[in-house]
This record gives C-alpha cells, sequence and structure tokens, in this order.
C-alpha cells in the first residue's frame, strides 16, 4: 500500500503506524508534527494511528522564523 | 520589586522576545538568543524536506527558553488556524503568535482574518498574541475576543526603520487591557528603548538581531535597551518644554539690574 508524505508517495507495510513511518524517514518523533488527511495528529497517538492505503500526510517541524 | 511582564498568567522577567529566523547559522542563532536573556523565542512551522531532513532548530535553543510558534505563511485565517492545531497536537506549546499576511511585499497583516482567527483559537483554548496593524479599534476586538496580548508593527518587517507608527501605538497603550509587544521594524536598541519608554510592555525583534555584523553583541545590546527604556518609564520621564529650563543658577558673578 501506499501514502502520500510532503506530496511524496510512500509505500508502507500494513500496520505502519505514524510513528514508524516517522522512524523510517530518519525523523524520530522529536517535534515532528503531522497532518493526516487534513486532520492533526496528537502527538501521543502517534504509535498507534495506523496509515491506510492512500492517506495523504504532511510531517513539518519547527523552522526558524520571527 | 516584581515588574514581571504577565501574558496570559505567566509571568516573565523578560521584556525582550527574539525571533530565530535569518541567523547565519544555528550556533550563531543559540549564542544571540543566551546574550539577549529572553524567555520566549518565536518559530515558524514548515514541512520537513524529505530529501533533505538537516537539523532540527530547536536542538539549538538553550534550556529553559520557550517556544512561540507563529503561523507565517498563512494568507488567510484558515491558514493560520491550521498550522496552530498543527504545532499544538504534535506538542509544542498551546501559545501562538497569529499571523495573518496575504501581502508579500510590505508582510502588512490582514485585520480581519487575523480577528476570524484569533477568535477560533481563543475558543479552541490556545493563548493568542495576534500580529497586527497599529489599530486600536481592531486592539479591542482582539481584547473582547480573548487575546492574551497585541502585538503591532512599529515598521514593515525586516524595514529596520523603527517606530513609524508610534502615535497609533500609543493609543493602543493608553486603552491596552492586555500587553501591548511592539513586534517588527525595530532596527536599533534605541528604538526599542523609545518602545519602552513610552509604555509598550515588551519588544519582538529579529532581524535587526540575526543580521548585526555581531549577532550576540546586538542581542546584548538589545536587552540593555529594553531595561533601560523599562526603567525609565518607571522612572518617570519629563515632560517636554518649548523653550530651556536652566540647570544652573543664570546669575554667576555678573551683576545684572
Amino acid at each position: 500500500m501506499t501514502v502520500t508524505v510532503n506530496g511524496r508517495e510512500q509505500p508502507v507495510v500494513p500496520g505502519e503506524t505514524v510513528e514508524s513511518l516517522l522512524e523510517g524517514l530518519g525523523l524520530g518523533a522529536k517535534y515532528a508534527l503531522v497532518e493526516r488527511n487534513g486532520e492533526p495528529v496528537e502527538r501521543e497517538r502517534y504509535g498507534d494511528t495506523a496509515l491506510a492505503d492512500g492517506d495523504t500526510l504532511v510531517v513539518a517541524r519547527p523552522v526558524a522564523g520571527g | 520589586m516584581n515588574d514581571a511582564l504577565v501574558i496570559g498568567g505567566r509571568e516573565l522577567r523578560s521584556r525582550l522576545i527574539t525571533g530565530t529566523g535569518k541567523y547565519s547559522s544555528p550556533e550563531v542563532m543559540r549564542d544571540s538568543v543566551i546574550a539577549s536573556e529572553c524567555e520566549l523565542v518565536t518559530v515558524a512551522v514548515g514541512r520537513i524536506d524529505l530529501d533533505s531532513v538537516g537539523e532540527v532548530i530547536t536542538d539549538y535553543l538553550p534550556e529553559g527558553v520557550t517556544l512561540l510558534p507563529n503561523t507565517a505563511g498563512s494568507a488567510t485565517a484558515e491558514e493560520a488556524v491550521r498550522i496552530a492545531r498543527l504545532a499544538r497536537a504534535g506538542g509544542l506549546p498551546d501559545w501562538i503568535k497569529l499571523e495573518v499576511i496575504p501581502d508579500p511585499r510590505y508582510l502588512l497583516p490582514d485585520p480581519i482574518g487575523t480577528l476570524e482567527a484569533a477568535e477560533q483559537l481563543v475558543a479552541e483554548g490556545f493563548t493568542v498574541l495576534p500580529y497586527v496593524l497599529p489599530d486600536p479599534v481592531l486592539q479591542k476586538r482582539l481584547e473582547s475576543v480573548g487575546c492574551a496580548a497585541v502585538m503591532p508593527l512599529a515598521s514593515p518587517i525586516g524595514s529596520g526603520r523603527g517606530l513609524k507608527l508610534r502615535h497609533a501605538i500609543e493609543i493602543m497603550i493608553e486603552q491596552a487591557e492586555v500587553p501591548v509587544i511592539v513586534d517588527a521594524g525595530l532596527g536599533a536598541p534605541s528604538q526599542a528603548a523609545e518602545c519602552l519608554e513610552m509604555g509598550a510592555d515588551g519588544v519582538l525583534v529579529n532581524t535587526a538581531i540575526a543580521r548585526a555584523d555581531d549577532p550576540a553583541a546586538m542581542a546584548n545590546a538589545f536587552r540593555l535597551a529594553v531595561e533601560a527604556g523599562r526603567s525609565a518609564r518607571l522612572a518617570g520621564l519629563i515632560e517636554e518644554r518649548e523653550t530651556a529650563e536652566p540647570s544652573s543658577p543664570l546669575g554667576g558673578l555678573a551683576t545684572r539690574s
């Protein structure tokens, strides 16, 4: 199955969660902010939010700004 | 004497807030934040480039500073609300510097979109600090929907032109029920001091520090200026006069009749 992360298609295995996806992307969970299908995902739920085929994710984080 | 700045029920010792943008490196940013002795620092929220994950700016911030996420990049109220929700869900503080900026040339905020987003975010439990044009009527509207502070611009972001909109900000200070933090356009520590002298509760500075030849030294200079301006405000400035008032006896030794 496939999800879209920041506009890029990403193959994922069944059972993949937000947390394991972040790990696979080399992000860890530290200050990774995640939106799934337009809804923000609570940090406490990263580990038990399972991804579904066709999900669209936005992964963001704090960046320099004023 | 306790002269803390209280925003949203939280006491801040420093009346200087700094941004994290435009530094030549994250190390320089870190040194400047330390030199500024500020407690709140702003960050933006951006998509991660998955091909170049790189470093996280927050890893460079010293212990004890609190992040103030902003909604930069939002041209509409909806976009700003989306960023705030994403930031809070992901573990950032529920304080938000609200920016709704449709205009790329002068980066002036949309007052109507800002008010709409502020009302929504306050209802969702955020502590909202909106970035606004110095508009005393808008200030009252933002206070009435529950904003924790208002942040009027001194002049356009990054312009370094100082307090071009001083008179309107003075009106805001006079009628303020929540802190007035002058944000944007300050180019020199003297301008920050001027803000505090006229009664602003604090200032937010980014470009003037980040783009200085020696950012950490400039951060220290702004720290001193903010402290000086606040001290002067509390000490009570003299009234301006049209004519001179001698500081020494005028008579000298001459005999005048």
